[in-house]
């Protein structure tokens, strides 16, 4: 079960290889934008750690270490799932979905993974230079469990978005159009940016308490960036580890409803 | 221009009004919309304003940082031209220039008043959202100016969106020797966001890349058409921001008739 599985995964991105790899200007143009809007966010970072020693208790260097943490885990999301999921929408209008769900493996799966976006591929080797570059800097011990619980914990970061962003492009089965997902995505990668304390005044903590504990997106760079170079907090590791748990599971139970509601889209 | 050629482009600016008048479905939610990411980008200030534990921040305090970003997003309604140079780009490259060409109209000037028409509509139904915004920061916000000012201030305005559009012109012109403009029109973009001072006021750069980059003429589109209607300019230093923006319009436009010209001949030896 799990190496038919695990077959069918290699397949799947073995042909996204060889189909980015046939639209070069492409792959090249994309990390080109990529890498400068990395460059520009280190212009701010420099900008505005000239004026001030710490933003919200982040300092410099843990300030980059989350601006890494960010790109990881956005561009581990955006590589393996944001294609998947904006075509759902796209597939239940055509009826393009009949033909996953007659295919002989779990439907979620075959939705899911389909497609790897490896233009973002140049993006985790930035992400990963930059959480190497400042721990350095940070000059801390590390070691190999915090190295580890950070990795779980990136993850379950990816698990977390994957949930959320699968079950708001399976309402497409009951809504039909959606061309605002690409705009979702872009706030919540905007919201969970910058240090999670910001929003700990707004709207009375009405703000950072729904999407903390009720929508977890704030925590998705935050809790593992704080975890690697500021506080261990182990509540809130289990609560982000039981979350990803739980959005996996309601997930699965939300797709399974809304396929009931799907009628193809032939005549 | 004769009379009759601005009865042309009247009729032109008409249509498109009209077409326009068509779209407003979900105008409102989608103008909201675009303030959430400004949010963000304030709480962020605010913690970087009780870091510094002072309230100046690049010659700015905390209240003039948050109307700085709302007004940056009044500045980009004038200035951008969204799917201009994409849309010139597609016209070169799948042959409907043709249909310009054979027609007693120009091109360009047509351009010119679909967009002015684009824009009146714009500002028509984001004038209540945008109300509304701003009503709820009121406290954050200058003083509204007074009627001498409000003259200086409209007139760089104007020069934002003529600023805008020759650029953008410019851009889409590119597509006569170069297949595939999309790409490098995303790259252009991403950068134009940096130097234009959208992602943060230029005054923060350090002295020299600053000095460079308050030279571009991105910065006389957005950066100091914003500082003027944040009521920190002088009339003096308004009237020569005015100044430098025509300086630009001018050189740029005669620029974009320059590639016009040599981009149709190439595209006239092309045409079968």
């Amino acid at each position: 079960m799990l190496a038919r599985y695990t077959r069918i995964l290699l397949r799947f991105w073995k042909n996204c290889l060889l189909r980015d790899l046939s639209f070069r200007t492409h792959f090249l143009v994309h990390t080109g934008g990529e890498i400068l809007w990395i460059a520009m966010a280190l212009v701010f970072l420099k900008v505005i750690f000239a004026n001030t020693r710490q933003v919200a208790g982040w300092n410099e260097h843990q300030y980059l270490f989350l601006m890494g943490a960010h790109l990881l885990v956005t561009s581990l999301f955006e590589m393996l799932f944001f294609s998947n999921c904006w075509r759902i929408s796209e597939r239940v209008r055509t009826g393009d979905l009949d033909f996953v769900l007659l295919r002989p493996a779990n439907a979620q799966f075959l939705l899911s993974f389909e497609r790897v976006d490896y233009t973002t591929a140049a993006n985790l080797l930035v992400a990963c230079g930059l959480c190497v570059y400042s721990v350095v800097a940070l000059g801390s011990p590390i070691t190999v469990g915090r190295v580890l619980l950070f990795l779980l914990l990136v993850a379950a970061a990816v698990a977390i978005l994957y949930a959320l962003v699968f079950m708001f492009a399976v309402t497409s089965i009951w809504f039909i159009r959606q061309t605002s997902m690409e705009h979702l995505w872009f706030y919540t990668v905007s919201i969970a940016r910058y240090p999670a304390e910001i929003y700990r005044k707004f709207a009375a903590g009405v703000f950072w308490a729904v999407f903390v504990f009720v929508l977890p997106v704030l925590i998705v760079a935050n809790l593992p960036a704080s975890v690697m170079v500021r506080t261990f907090d182990p509540r809130m590791v289990a609560f982000m580890i039981a979350a990803a748990a739980v959005l996996l599971a309601l997930s699965s139970v939300v797709f399974r409803v809304a396929l009931r509601w799907y009628r193809s889209a032939s005549s | 221009m004769s009379s009759r050629a601005v009865r042309k482009y009247a009729v032109v600016f008409k249509v498109a009004l009209a077409e326009r008048l068509v779209y407003r479905g979900d105008f409102f939610v989608a103008t909201f919309l675009r303030f959430l990411p400004i949010i963000t980008t304030i709480l962020l200030w605010r913690a970087i304003y009780d870091g510094a534990g002072r309230d100046n921040v690049g010659g700015l305090s905390f209240a003039n940082m948050v109307a700085y970003y709302l007004l940056v997003m009044v500045v980009r309604a004038f200035g951008s031209m969204p799917g201009l140079s994409s849309g010139i780009a597609r016209d070169v490259r799948e042959g409907d220039l043709r249909k310009f060409l054979l027609q007693p109209i120009d091109y360009l000037t047509y351009l010119l008043a679909l967009r002015a028409a684009h824009k009146l509509v714009y500002y028509v139904m984001a004038v209540g959202p945008y109300a509304i915004v701003f009503w709820l920061c009121r406290e954050y916000l200058p003083a509204l100016p007074g009627a001498r000012s409000l003259g200086l201030i409209l007139l760089t305005l104007v020069g934002t969106l003529l600023l805008g559009f020759v650029i953008n012109c410019l851009l889409g012109l590119l597509a006569f020797w170069f297949l595939e403009v999309g790409s490098f029109l995303y790259l252009f973009m991403t950068v134009q966001y940096f130097l234009s001072g959208q992602m943060f006021p230029l005054s923060l750069l350090p002295d020299g890349i600053r000095r460079v980059v308050t030279l571009l003429p991105f910065a006389y589109e957005t950066y100091y058409p914003t500082l003027v209607l944040l009521g920190r300019m002088p009339a003096g230093d308004i009237a020569r921001i005015v100044l430098v923006q025509a300086v630009w319009i001018v050189i740029l436009a005669a620029v974009v008739r320059f590639a016009w010209a040599r981009g149709l001949r190439r595209y006239a030896a092309f045409g079968g």
